[in-house]
C-alpha cells in the first residue's frame, strides 16, 4: 500500500483489468521505425542525386545557365522531398512520443546524415557516377533531359553565331 | 508467486507482454517506492509526485512493447518518470533557476556527507534550491544509486556530461548548504 493518498498498484491494476488501458501492439512501434527508415533512405537517394546533379551542372556550366537551371527545377521530382519530410516528421514524432527508451539524439543523427549525404553527392560526381546515370538507372531520363537540353542550347548558340538554326 | 520474486525485471516484462498482463503488479510493487522518492525529490509535492508515478506506470504499460529486452528496465522506467516530471514542470511553467553566480571548485568532502543518511533531510532542502539540470543527476547517483551509464540513459546525456554535472552539482550544493546553515 502506498504511503500517500493514492494507491498506485490498485489504481493501475484496476485500469488494466478493466481494459481501460491496453498495450500498444508491436507493429505500432515498428511503423514508427519503418517510417523513419524509409524517409531516411529516400533522403539519402534524393540528396545524393541532388548534390551530384548540382556539381554536375556546375562542372558542365556553359551559356544559358539560368534557363537550364529553370528547366532543371521545372522537371525536378518535388514529390520526393515531400515524402521525405512527411516520413521523417511522422517517424520522429511517433518515436519521440512513445519510444522513451534510449538515447537518440535526432538532431545529431539528421545532421550527420546530411553531412554524409553531401559528401556522397560530391563523390558521386567526382567519381563519374552521374555519367553512368545518364545512360542507365532510375534517374536516366532526368539526366538525359538535362544533358539533351544543354546540347540543344549549345547548338542554338553555335548556329546563331553562324546565322543558322539547326535543331537535331 | 515465489518464483516471480526471483525473476529479473526484464523477464517479468516478457511474461507481462506474452502471458499474463496482471503480473505487471510485480513491476509496480518493485518500483513504486523508488520512483516516488525520485519524483518527490524533484517535484517536492507528495500528491503531484504520486500522480506522476501512477501516470508513468500507465504509460509504461501502454508502451511496454517498445521496451527492448536487451536493455535495463530500470533505466527505461526512470526515463518515463523523468519525462512525466518534465511535463509537470512545463505545465506549471515552473522556473528552473540557473545559479550563474556560483563558482565551481572541488567538492570532494561533500561526497561523504551525501552518503550519510542522517543528512538526507538537510540535503533534500539544499537540493530543492539547485537547478534541476544539476540536482537530477546528483539525486540519481547518490540517492537512487544509479551508475553514470544508467544516468546517461535516463537523462539522454553523454556519460561525460553526467560526470561534469554531478561534480558541479556537488560544488553548488556545498555552497547552498553552507549558506543556509
Amino acid at each position: 500500500m502506498s504511503k500517500y493518498q493514492i494507491d498506485i498498484p490498485k489504481n493501475v491494476m484496476s485500469k488494466i483489468e478493466a481494459e481501460q488501458i491496453r498495450m500498444r501492439p508491436k507493429w505500432y512501434f515498428l511503423l514508427g521505425t519503418l517510417a523513419i527508415f524509409i524517409a531516411l533512405i529516400g533522403l539519402v537517394i534524393l540528396s545524393i542525386f541532388l548534390i551530384s546533379l548540382i556539381t554536375f551542372s556546375l562542372r558542365s556550366h556553359g551559356p544559358m545557365g539560368i534557363v537550364r537551371y529553370q528547366q532543371l527545377i521545372s522537371s525536378f521530382p518535388w514529390w520526393a522531398p515531400i515524402i521525405v519530410v512527411i516520413g521523417l516528421t511522422m517517424g520522429i514524432a511517433l518515436l519521440k512520443k512513445y519510444d522513451f527508451s534510449y538515447k537518440k539524439n535526432f538532431l545529431f543523427i539528421i545532421l550527420v546524415f546530411i553531412a554524409a549525404v553531401l559528401l556522397a553527392g560530391v563523390l558521386v560526381d567526382i567519381l563519374g557516377f552521374d555519367m553512368f546515370w545518364i545512360k542507365r538507372g532510375p534517374m536516366r531520363r532526368f539526366y538525359q533531359q538535362y544533358d539533351g537540353n544543354k546540347q540543344e542550347w549549345n547548338n542554338i548558340i553555335k548556329n546563331n553565331g553562324k546565322g543558322k538554326r539547326n535543331f537535331q | 508467486m515465489k518464483d516471480l520474486k526471483k525473476l529479473k525485471d526484464e523477464q517479468i516484462v516478457e511474461l507481462v507482454r506474452t502471458k499474463d498482463k496482471e503480473l505487471y503488479i510485480e513491476i509496480v510493487l518493485r518500483y513504486q517506492t523508488k520512483l516516488l522518492r525520485y519524483a518527490l525529490y524533484l517535484i517536492q509535492d507528495k500528491t503531484k509526485a504520486a500522480d506522476a508515478i501512477q501516470e508513468s506506470f500507465i504509460k509504461a504499460f501502454i508502451n511496454l512493447n517498445s521496451f527492448d529486452l536487451k536493455m535495463k528496465f530500470s533505466s527505461w522506467i526512470y526515463r518515463i518518470v523523468h519525462n512525466q516530471v518534465m511535463n509537470i514542470f512545463n505545465k506549471n511553467k515552473k522556473e528552473l533557476p540557473l545559479l550563474d553566480t556560483v563558482d565551481f571548485d572541488s567538492g570532494k568532502n561533500l561526497e561523504l556527507d551525501l552518503l550519510n543518511k542522517e543528512t538526507h533531510e538537510k540535503v533534500n532542502k539544499c537540493v530543492d534550491q539547485m537547478p534541476i539540470m544539476y540536482s537530477e543527476p546528483l539525486l540519481l547517483y547518490y540517492f537512487e544509486e544509479k551508475s553514470y551509464e544508467e544516468i546517461s540513459d535516463i537523462l539522454r546525456l553523454p556519460v561525460g556530461t553526467v560526470g561534469t554535472r554531478i561534480n558541479r552539482a556537488k560544488v553548488i550544493m556545498k555552497k547552498i548548504c553552507q549558506s543556509t546553515k
